[in-house]
């Protein structure tokens, strides 16, 4: 038994040695890198809150932060106002039907992300499938410009990409509501009106809530998509985090940024859980 | 109770509004892929295979699939180890200390990518890991695990101890008892977890984007082309990537569906 002894032994120490090393330790060194600070290309490992300080006095980076923040809110408003509509049908359908739409609507999340921003990027263009339908239809006679290359864009097509994030918790709360009380209320003489409002939409608040919380978190960090459609004016403060370990070269400031990029996360996640359903953990 | 056919109308519509939304970009250069683009525009006129042709010349591409499916390969088999051993250990009792695990692994899940990344980025910088095929690896493993683990837990939740038990009383070992009794249990969980790992790590790019030396991986290498401009050939790509996925899903779908959904289909 002494072998076995030994592999077990082996084995308990991988499961917690591998995840504290790779990512225990990489998001405390993360931490503490925000806190170095750079000379010209020299690396200076001494603490300093310098980085922090930059971000609230510098004019250009709560600006940046703010405008991403209202980004993403509206990404997760547009994402519900959809997806809302499309839970609460799917939801009204029965057995196989129901589940096939599901299956349906989820599938896209797994196809390459790059390609779907960038066939969305070529449908939105100034040359674009959208603008030349608009002017074979004879509505407009110039390409429209306002979602071409700036933060609209980035809007439109994180809501696209994030649109079944939406659909799926706002489905499951609609489906946890008992059937009894919707019969409950038609027998009390609510209308369908005075049903949903006053019963299926207070019940399925909660998934609304950790639907939000969850496109809210995947856009915010997202930095590739306003690369790809935003332009020179789409900025987001992921563009400005993932700048400074690009061209900018500040690795301590940028990682001052994403420690508050985090805390803004755990601000999304700790509402979603505290007032959101049963946490979907899909991906 | 009936609902109003106006209500039923209007949902009706805005499902076809958000499938066509979700499924626009995927069918667009799939379609476009059979036909010449010049200039910019589309030639209706004759559907061809040209930009398949291409394909097969353009290495770089060639490469990056190679690349892809060694990352995905080896960090489903990583994330398969490590989260099989993690789950029995965290299955096998409560601890403070198992809990702890459990949201060490589920951080790089709830965490946006890019700081799974950078912090990866900076961390293999300072223990002076050199950017390369290994650092994607360990990238994309860290990334899967937290789904890996929790479709293995989930399963083994689901046997229950008294099989172990008899297992152990009937006088087998604990490999035996592993070997014979639990991996038996835990093939189909597994394998949907595996199809699905893999299908993350095939399409994962902002933490790959950051922790890639000089290696390319397929969404990496699509990002540069279409950074650079259009080639046609990417429409082909495009088509072959969203059918391997779409084989890929149904099998994952197939091994993780729960037994009741598939019973309504019967």
């Amino acid at each position: 038994m002494t072998a076995d002894r030994i592999w077990h032994r082996l084995a308990v120490t991988a499961a917690y040695g591998l995840p504290v090393f790779f990512i225990l330790l990489p998001l405390c060194g993360f931490l503490l890198y925000s806190l170095f600070w750079v000379q010209g290309t020299e690396l200076h490992y001494d603490l300093t809150l310098v980085n922090y300080r930059r971000f609230f006095t510098e004019e250009i980076y709560i600006p940046v932060l703010r405008q991403t923040i209202v980004l993403c809110l509206e990404v997760a408003m547009l994402c519900i106002g959809f997806g809302y509509p499309v839970a609460y049908f799917l939801s009204s359908l029965k057995g196989r039907k129901k589940y096939t739409l599901l299956m349906l609507l989820l599938v896209p999340l797994l196809m390459s992300y790059i390609i779907k921003m960038y066939a969305i990027r070529s449908i939105l263009g100034g040359n674009g499938f959208l603008n030349r339908t608009l002017i074979a239809l004879g509505l407009i006679d110039q390409p429209l410009t306002f979602f071409v290359f700036n933060l609209n864009a980035v809007l439109l097509t994180l809501s696209v990409l994030l649109l079944p994030f939406a659909i799926l918790p706002i489905f499951l709360s609609l489906e946890r509501i008992p059937k009894n009380l919707l019969e409950a209320s038609a027998d009390l003489g609510g209308s369908n009106r005075q049903t949903f409002f006053r019963v299926i939409l207070p019940l399925s608040l909660p998934g609304v809530i950790s639907a939000a919380a969850f496109v809210f978190v995947l856009a915010i960090g997202d930095f590739l998509t306003p690369q790809m459609v935003g332009g020179q004016s789409g900025f987001t403060f992921g563009r400005v985090i993932y700048s400074q370990f690009g061209t900018a070269f500040n690795w301590p400031f940028g990682a001052a940024l994403s420690v508050i990029l985090v805390a803004l996360v755990i601000v999304a996640i700790a509402v979603g859980t505290r007032f959101g359903g049963e946490r979907a953990r899909v991906r | 109770m009936k609902r109003h056919p106006l209500a039923t109308l209007l949902l009706t519509l805005v499902t076809v509004v958000v499938f066509v939304l979700l499924y626009g970009p995927i069918f667009i250069p799939i379609v476009t892929s059979f036909f010449t683009v010049k200039y910019g525009a589309v030639d209706w006129s004759q559907a061809n295979l040209d930009a398949y042709a291409k394909l097969t010349e353009n290495e770089g591409v060639i490469e990056a699939v190679e690349n892809t499916l060694i990352v995905g390969l080896s960090a489903v088999a990583a994330s398969l180890i490590l989260g099989t051993v993690i789950a029995l250990h965290c299955n096998s009792g409560k601890s403070r200390a198992r809990s702890l695990l459990q949201f060490i692994v589920f951080m790089p899940f709830l965490m946006p990518p890019i700081i799974t990344g950078l912090s990866l980025l900076i961390f293999f910088r300072e223990v002076e890991i050199d950017r390369s095929m290994l650092t994607i690896i360990i990238g994309h493993t860290v990334f899967v695990l937290a789904l890996v683990y929790r479709t293995i837990l989930v399963r083994l939740q689901g046997i229950g101890f008294s099989m172990i038990e008899a297992s152990y009383d009937l006088g087998a070992s604990a490999p035996q008892t592993f070997f014979y009794v639990l991996l038996p249990n835990l093939k189909s969980a597994l394998i949907g977890a595996g199809v699905l790992a893999f299908a993350l790590s095939f399409d994962e790019t902002m933490i790959t984007i950051l922790v890639t030396g000089t290696q390319n991986t397929l969404p990496i290498r699509l990002w540069a082309m279409m950074r650079l401009g259009f080639t046609p050939d990417i429409n082909a790509l495009v088509a072959i990537i969203l059918a391997l996925t779409t084989v890929l899903v149904l099998v994952a779908a197939r091994y993780l569906i729960p037994k009741e959904f598939a019973g309504a289909e019967a």
